[in-house]
Formats: C-alpha cells, sequence, structure tokens
C-alpha cells in the first residue's frame, strides 16, 4: 500500500538538508530530579548503617565474633557505596536532558554510555505520566511513552516538573499524528 | 451494510454451540492443560512408581476409571459452555464453566486468521479457527470445531474486512472479490514457495527440530530412556560390560566415547528430521493481493495467514550448516504482541520458510520487498575497534581468569587450553567483524551479521518506531557509535560504525518515518 497523494513529493534532498539528531537543542530537566535522587540515596543508606550500627551497638545480646568482625568493613563498603551512587547523580543526573521537535521526542543521556534515543510522534501508541510517592513529593513526574516497539523500549523522560510534563503531553496529544499509526 | 460474505457467515442472533466432535478437541486439551499444570506431581508420581507398587493398590483401577470418566465429563462440559455467534462482522464467543469468558471480537482487529485441523479431526471436514489480535498475547481466541468450508468463508470475511477497514471506507466495495471458495485455495492465491521432502529432511539435519517431538514425550521419559538403556545395552556398548574387566585402554574408551556421542547424534537428527517433516510437510507458502498463507503438516494441518503490510522484517538466517549446505531460513518478522518468548514455530510473529535455497530467498525477498538489494554487494564494514573491544572485554579478562585459577591447581600446563583457546576466541571475533556489514538506499536498511554462516536482515526504514545512538566514553573518543532501530518486530542494531555515518542513518530512517506518514501496519 503506497499513499501516493497529491501531497507527496520525492525531490532530492541532499544530506545536510535533513535534519539532523546532531544539532539537536536540549532542555535540562528539573534541577530537583538530583536533588531528588540523591535525597533518595541518602535515605536508603542511612537506613543501611542506622540499623548496621544497631545491631553492632545494641546492649541486648553478644554478637559473634565473625559479625564484630565484619562490621568495619560493612560500614566502610556501604559509605563507600553511598559517595559513588551520590558522585555519580551528581555529575550523570545533569546530562540527562530532552529534546522535542515538532516530529519526534529526543532524550540524550549518559556520563559513562552516552545514548540519545529518538521517538517520532508518529508512531505513539500511548502516553502515562507516572508519578510515584517521591516523585509527587518533590513535584515531579515522568513521562512514559509507548510505541509498538514493545516494553523493553518504553520512551522515557523522568523529572521533569508536572506542568511541564502535561505541556508535552497535551502537545503530543494535539499532534495531528498521533493515532493514525 | 452488510457484505455478501459477512452475510454468508452471520449465525444471527442466537447463540449457537459448536458440532459435537469438538468435544474430542476439548477433552485433548483438557488433558494437555493439567499435564502442563500437574507436570511436577505426575513425574513425581511416575518417578515413585518404581519403588511403590502402584498397579497392585486397591484403589489403582477406581482411581484410574475415575480420571478417565473425570477427561470425559471435562470434555463434555467444555463443550456445553461454549457458545459463539458471529453478527455484524463481530465474532462473540462464551465460555468457561467456572471462569466465565466473553469475547467480542470485532473482525478488524483480527491480525492473523490460522486454520489447524489437529490429527484427530483428519477424517472429519472440521477445523479449529484460531483468531489473533493485534492486541495483548492472551487475547487470541478460538472456535474449536466449525467446517472447513465455513472457516474459509470466515477468513475471506475477516480478510475483507480487514481490507475495507484499512481502506478507511465501509462500503462494498469488492463483492466480487472473492467468491465462497469450496477450493483449498481462493481465486487470487497464487503459490510462491513450496517445500519438498528433501527440503524438509534437510531442514531437519540443520535445524534442532528435537523439541518437537520431546515437547509431546515429556510425560513418557522414564519408559523411553530405559527403553534407550536396553537398546544400547544390546549393541554391546554397556559401560558396566565395558568396564568390568578393568583393563580397558585409553583408545578403547575413546572409541566408546565417539561412538556413543555418533549414536546419539545420529539419533537427534534422525528426530530432528522427523519433526522437520511432521510440522512442515507439504509446505506451502501462497499470496493473496495483500497476505501470505502458509499451510503445512502431516498430522495436524495449520494454516497461518500473515497481512503483508503487518511485515516490519524479514530476515534470511543460515548457520555454518546452512552455509556449506547453501541454505537458509528465511523469516517474515511480525509485530510481536506481548514479550512473550514463543518458539518459533507457534510464534505468530514470524513466518518461516525452511530451508529455501539462496535463489528462493531473493525471489521472496523480492516478492515481499520490491527492490531490494538484500543480495547485493556494497555493503560497509563496521570499524576494526570492534575487534580489540570484545577481545579486550571478553576473550582476554576470560582466559586470564582461567589462566590465574588453573595455574594454582595445574601449572603451567594450563597454558595448553587456555592459549588455544583464546586464539580460538580471537579467530571467531575477526570472523564476526568480517560478517558484519550494513547498507542503506532509498527504501530499506540491509544489516548482515554472522559467523559462520550469514544473517541477512532487511526493512524499510518507515517502519522504524524509534532511534537510538549509543557510545561509550572510548568510542566517544574514537568517533564511533552504535545505532539501534526499533523495530515493533524487535530491535536490530548496527555496532562500531563512525558517529557521523550512525547519525546520518538515524536521521535518514527518521526522516523516513515522519515525512511518510505510512502506517506501519
Amino acid at each position: 500500500m503506497t499513499t501516493e497523494g497529491e501531497a507527496f513529493s520525492n525531490t532530492v534532498v541532499s544530506a545536510d538538508q535533513l535534519p539532523s539528531l546532531d544539532t539537536l537543542v536540549y532542555e535540562p530537566l528539573s534541577p530537583r530530579y538530583r536533588t531528588l535522587n540523591l535525597a533518595i540515596a541518602a535515605a536508603i543508606f542511612i537506613t543501611l548503617l542506622v540499623v548496621v550500627n544497631f545491631i553492632r551497638f545494641q546492649p541486648f545480646v553478644t554478637l559473634p565474633e565473625g559479625l564484630l568482625f565484619a562490621w568495619p568493613f560493612v560500614t566502610t563498603g556501604l559509605l563507600a557505596l553511598w559517595g559513588l551512587l551520590s558522585v555519580y547523580h551528581w555529575l550523570a543526573d545533569p546530562l540527562l536532558q530532552f529534546s522535542l521537535r515538532e516530529q519526534d521526542l529526543s532524550v540524550h543521556k549518559g556520563l559513562i554510555f552516552r545514548s540519545i534515543t529518538c521517538q517520532p510522534v508518529l508512531r505513539i501508541q500511548h502516553i502515562e505520566l507516572k508519578r510515584g510517592p517521591l516523585e509527587r513529593l518533590a513535584g515531579l513526574a515522568t513521562l512514559q511513552v509507548f510505541s509498538a516497539g514493545g516494553a523493553g523500549h518504553t520512551f522515557e523522560i523522568p523529572g521533569l516538573p508536572v506542568a511541564q510534563a502535561q505541556k508535552i503531553r497535551q502537545f503530543i496529544l494535539d499532534h495531528k499524528d498521533v493515532g493514525a499509526r | 451494510m452488510l457484505s455478501q460474505q459477512e452475510a454468508a457467515v452471520s449465525t444471527g442472533v442466537n447463540w449457537r454451540r459448536l458440532a459435537p466432535v469438538a468435544v474430542i478437541y476439548f477433552i485433548v486439551s483438557n488433558v494437555l492443560s493439567f499435564i502442563r499444570q500437574f507436570i511436577v506431581v505426575l513425574s513425581v508420581l511416575a518417578w515413585s512408581a518404581s519403588s511403590f507398587d502402584y498397579q497392585q493398590s486397591f484403589w489403582f483401577i477406581p482411581v484410574m476409571v475415575a480420571i478417565f470418566l473425570a477427561t470425559i465429563v471435562s470434555g463434555v462440559v467444555s463443550y456445553w459452555f461454549y457458545q459463539y455467534r458471529i453478527r455484524n462482522e463481530h465474532i462473540e464467543i462464551r465460555s468457561g464453566l467456572f471462569r466465565r469468558r466473553n469475547i467480542n471480537l470485532p473482525f478488524w482487529r483480527i491480525q492473523n486468521v490460522k486454520i489447524e485441523q489437529p490429527f484427530y479431526y483428519r477424517l472429519t471436514h472440521y477445523t479449529v479457527v484460531v483468531l489473533d489480535t493485534a492486541g495483548s498475547s492472551g487475547e487470541e481466541a478460538k472456535i474449536v470445531a466449525v467446517e472447513r468450508d465455513y472457516a474459509q468463508q470466515l477468513r475471506q470475511a475477516v480478510l475483507i474486512s480487514g481490507r475495507q477497514h484499512q481502506a478507511g471506507t465501509t462500503e462494498d466495495k469488492t463483492p466480487e472479490a472473492v467468491d465462497t471458495a469450496t477450493s483449498s485455495l481462493a481465486d487470487d492465491e497464487k503459490v510462491i514457495n513450496r517445500r519438498s521432502l528433501s527440503d524438509l529432511i534437510i531442514h531437519g539435519l540443520t535445524n534442532n527440530r528435537v523439541w518437537i517431538l520431546l515437547g509431546a514425550l515429556t510425560p513418557f521419559y522414564d519408559e523411553i530412556s530405559g527403553f534407550v538403556y536396553d537398546f544400547v545395552d544390546d549393541l554391546g556398548l554397556s559401560m558396566d560390560a565395558l568396564f568390568a574387566d578393568q583393563q580397558v585402554l585409553w583408545w578403547q574408551v575413546g572409541l566408546y566415547v565417539i561412538s556413543t556421542m555418533l549414536l546419539i547424534l545420529s539419533v537427534m537428527a534422525m528426530v530432528s528430521v522427523a519433526g522437520s517433516v511432521i510440522t512442515y510437510y507439504n509446505y506451502t507458502l501462497t499470496r493473496t493481493s495483500d497476505r501470505y498463507i502458509r499451510r503445512s503438516g502431516l498430522f495436524s494441518l495449520q494454516e497461518v495467514s500473515m497481512r503483508e503490510s503487518r511485515i516490519q522484517m524479514i530476515s534470511v538466517r543460515q548457520d555454518w550448516l546452512d552455509y556449506l549446505l547453501k541454505r537458509a531460513n528465511f523469516f517474515f518478522e511480525q509485530n510481536k504482541t506481548g514479550d512473550k518468548q514463543e518458539q518459533e514455530l507457534h510464534a505468530t510473529h514470524k513466518m518461516l520458510v525452511p530451508s529455501v535455497t539462496l535463489a528462493e530467498a531473493q525471489a521472496l525477498a523480492t516478492d515481499a520487498m520490491p527492490d531490494n538489494k538484500v543480495y547485493q554487494t556494497g555493503y560497509s564494514r563496521i570499524s576494526t575497534r570492534f575487534i580489540s573491544r570484545w577481545i579486550l572485554t571478553l576473550a582476554l579478562p576470560a582466559c586470564a581468569l582461567v589462566s590465574a585459577m588453573g595455574y594454582a591447581r595445574e601449572g603451567w600446563h594450563i597454558f595448553l587450553i587456555t592459549i588455544p583457546a583464546f586464539m580460538l576466541a580471537c579467530a571467531g571475533i575477526y570472523l564476526r567483524w568480517r560478517r558484519w556489514g550494513f547498507a542503506c538506499d532509498d527504501t530499506y536498511c540491509y544489516i548482515r551479521k554472522g559467523m559462520a554462516g550469514i544473517d541477512r536482515y532487511s526493512f524499510a526504514l518507515f517502519k522504524v518506531q524509534q532511534v537510538a545512538l549509543t557510545q561509550s566514553v572510548l568510542m566517544q573518543r574514537r568517533g564511533l557509535a552504535n545505532v539501534h532501530f526499533i523495530l515493533a518486530s524487535g530491535s536490530i542494531t548496527i555496532p562500531y560504525i563512525p558517529y557521523a555515518v550512525a547519525t546520518a542513518l538515524a536521521d535518514k530512517a527518521l526522516w523516513h518515518a515522519e515525512s511518510g506518514r505510512r502506517s506501519w501496519m
């Protein structure tokens, strides 16, 4: 089935006239996204550290030798992981950016492994705004876009301010091609 | 406005029961689902049968009779509670005693119509119609016993409805397009490929089709292994006999191992050939103006149809044995529904043409994608960094690890194993690099990969769902990137190509998808 309507033209386009992923202008996520991730990491690791140290120093039972020996290693290990994770979020989260064009959405991310994912609006099947309890607390939302590419390839923009996320969703819904398949 | 075909298959307002022969179908499927659910219990019972003599028990015969009656009753009950009607281009099915299931399926949402004839229907003219929808994987509907002619008519009606729906009109445009065919081929159908018995034997040899039979034989493993053991014993290959006199020479053991291996391999090959013949016997691929239809089967006949516009990608796969025999498996890949991993035979999203010759593969490729260049030269290589990347991150660390661990136990002898293994791995990586290739023209993208054999993939650029570029920090420094095309049939990657080329490919695919505004389904 070729749709050769009257609007169809096929003049030669030289490669540098095509819109390119290389020249996308990106917008940053909400700065609260990084804060939220750092806070979540802090909450998890502080809880773990409290539990470990409570077990170590509680006065009720005497601990076996092995656990006493392991305690300094476990504590430093947890601290080191917390540190690494925080540094990672500190550096990587600002690199997560998105870009909207007339016909597609793109997400750019990655500190060590960079990726640019581009989702044509024409191929979108449905959209979801996901807001977990912590995201609600921070006033953020995650925009999920589903195509026929399967669950492993759900396109996602996290850490958007709610108003902006709703605006983007509306932009997609208003796009004349959505649902055209 | 009802079309002629619709009127022909309509059953009116009243709910209908199936033909009584459906009881057999329900019994078989209930027994199968029972076995599938309680496979663990059953195997424990079978295993303990050797230590407990169930047969001698007072309860044995009553329990067997009860089980037998229960299967019959379950079949009759399933039959009794299954009702269907077809009207206004909707198929409605009510089924189930405890778990009522209501299905209301409009014709135009049906993606595939499969007509199956299980072996126990072979003497009748009844068939099972399986209706696949584009929705989730559990959402398929079966009409369990309908006459073959009616099944054909229903299929035609569904196809026409889908066609009209796609054209955006419900007007009755094609009243004469399909007559109510009583022959197995409709008027506008033409055969584009047949597989002969020798093709299927080659297919059985080159592809492991053992599981087709193994799957059917699961309940009988114990007996089979006992039988095999006795058989091997008769051949004089028994381990007990051989090692009874303790003076076996190393070459005797070697010979023993080799002959056992050969025996196992030849049995496997025979089973595989049998599996291939059973499923693909009399394989015929036909096409109508907008569909491919595959018919095959020795005992159970299968008829699967797939709309041409739903094909996302074609792939021609060849492993080393296929490569030597100059054969290939040709797949039409359709959109996947759900994330279920399916065996390729039952997978509704892939249609296989088994072990075609290269000329036939080309013909099929041209049929599905006119003017494609999948078999022409002009594939570009990927970067040689691909080789060093895999050697440094996989082959070298693995060999170093094994050497380090082995050195402690075996001393330097370990290098006699690890160094050749390392060389072999490097050779494999090199061969893989040599096979990697990609090309792109105005309509299609082509990808070639493999190690000993060659797999070729081709898809229309406008069918991409999503495009991604990825690169690691090191690749970024070298100006390299991977490009991933996500299609409805799965994703495909071209690794280690120059960043500019990757971007150009991604841009081109996006441009085709966005500017063409063509449907991918």
